[in-house]
């Protein structure tokens, strides 16, 4: 089971209260824990009594708790303990190396991939679905644009679109194409949470775009793809990169494209400035 | 040609035997493709909607040939037809298993069948009184 630290921690009355128990209540406390969230589970498995979910006020007020700000890519902040040294990207990176070395496990953009695979979809969403998160190494807030601006220069069009607007049409839920809101955005927006005016914005665009279905597609295959006991790589995606991922010769990073910096970003992202 | 069967009763579908169990209405329902993985996401209805939650149950047999089987689709008593997210993947990779399709419908939807393709299954027998 995973255990949210946090919430336990603050169940707890918090770190101060904490670190005045014995390792004994510790282990009590955390055994409580995670009887109380598997009942809890369950029970809302079973139709019962569902999961509370914080509300826009209760996130805002945990704002001052942490030491970081929740839109911080993957690479630079580890929010169970101190960043690891990373190791260096080869001369000339390819985008199977930053999967290996800063993108990974990316078990989330694998299952979604191997979902769109499996279910017949095209290409390019197929390949969206591979790269929709993989910004969230770089940046988590408006990973979507980050993410399209990262891959665009490299990619096809319907697939930077895929990347880019399914951080908009996750909030809307869209039966007829198989997408609901799911639990996970009570947890980490809010239950009462409403997108901003852009997100709405896009979000009309889209209804009448010719491409809806790129980004909607994205997010079908994002609500199936979190699943801690798939098992996943990149090698189905091998032929697929090959044939639409236009590989700089001189390694992502030195290329040269409007992306570059990025790229270089993400290799060294303990470059002091 | 349309394969027709009852709740109960099994329908052949390419060498897939699908069987209706049962009918369900929730809230808040699992995000599980089919057969069943171990996805932890849930959906929710809004206000005014419901999943119907259809079960239903799949054999194996020697005359199905991998492919890819299209969703499920549900139509209800006035012939409206709803879509569900969970999607069959890799039908052949076990003998026989059970799956839940939610539907999202108008609270109170009387539901009629359940079809895949070309095979639809009588439901209307499955609605609680």
């Amino acid at each position: 089971m995973e255990i949210d630290r946090r919430a336990f921690i603050a169940s707890l009355g918090g770190t101060a209260a904490v670190s005045m128990m014995d390792s004994e209540a510790k282990a009590d406390a955390l055994e409580h824990w995670m009887e109380e969230s598997l009942d809890e589970q369950a029970a809302a498995a079973q139709g019962g009594t569902p999961e509370k979910f914080p509300t826009v006020a209760e996130l805002d007020a945990q704002i001052e708790t942490r030491n970081y700000r929740r839109g911080t890519g993957n690479v630079f902040v580890n929010t169970r303990g101190n960043v690891k040294k990373l190791e260096a990207m080869p001369k000339n990176p390819t985008l199977q190396d930053f999967f290996r070395l800063r993108f990974a496990p990316a078990n989330h953009v694998l299952q979604s991939a191997t979902r769109a695979l499996k279910t017949g979809m095209s290409e390019e969403i197929i390949l969206a679905c591979l790269l929709h998160d993989c910004a969230q190494a770089l940046m988590k807030a408006d990973h979507g644009w980050w993410g399209a601006q990262l891959f665009e220069p490299y990619i096809p069009e319907k697939s930077a679109f895929g990347i880019r607007y399914h951080q908009a049409l996750r909030f809307y839920a869209d039966p007829d194409a198989g997408y609901e809101y799911p639990d996970l955005y009570y947890r980490i927006f809010g239950q009462d949470y409403t997108p901003p005016p852009h997100i709405e914005a896009t979000y009309k665009m889209l209804r009448n775009h010719k491409w809806y279905m790129e980004p909607r597609m994205v997010t079908v295959n994002d609500l199936y793809a979190f699943d801690p006991n798939a098992k996943v790589s990149i090698e189905p995606f091998t032929d697929i990169i090959g044939r639409h991922f236009k590989s700089p010769k001189e390694g992502l990073g030195n290329d040269n494209s409007p992306s570059a910096h990025m790229w270089r970003t993400l290799g060294n992202p303990d470059a002091p400035l | 040609m349309t394969i027709v069967g009852q709740a109960g009763q099994s329908v052949n579908y390419k060498g897939l035997e699908v069987v209706a169990t049962g009918i369900e209405r929730a809230q808040n329902v699992a995000l599980i493709d089919c057969p069943p993985t171990t996805n932890s996401q849930r959906g929710n209805a809004r206000a005014g909607e419901e999943f119907v939650v259809v079960s239903l149950a799949f054999k194996v047999t020697p005359a199905f040939k991998e492919t890819i089987v299209k969703k499920p689709v549900l139509t209800d008593a006035s012939g409206k037809v709803y879509n569900t997210s969970v999607a069959i993947i890799d039908p052949g990779s076990q003998p026989e298993y059970k799956c839940s399709f939610p539907f999202r419908v108008a609270t109170g939807t009387k539901v009629a069948s359940v079809q895949i393709d070309t095979a639809s299954i009588d439901l209307a027998s499955l609605e609680k009184k």
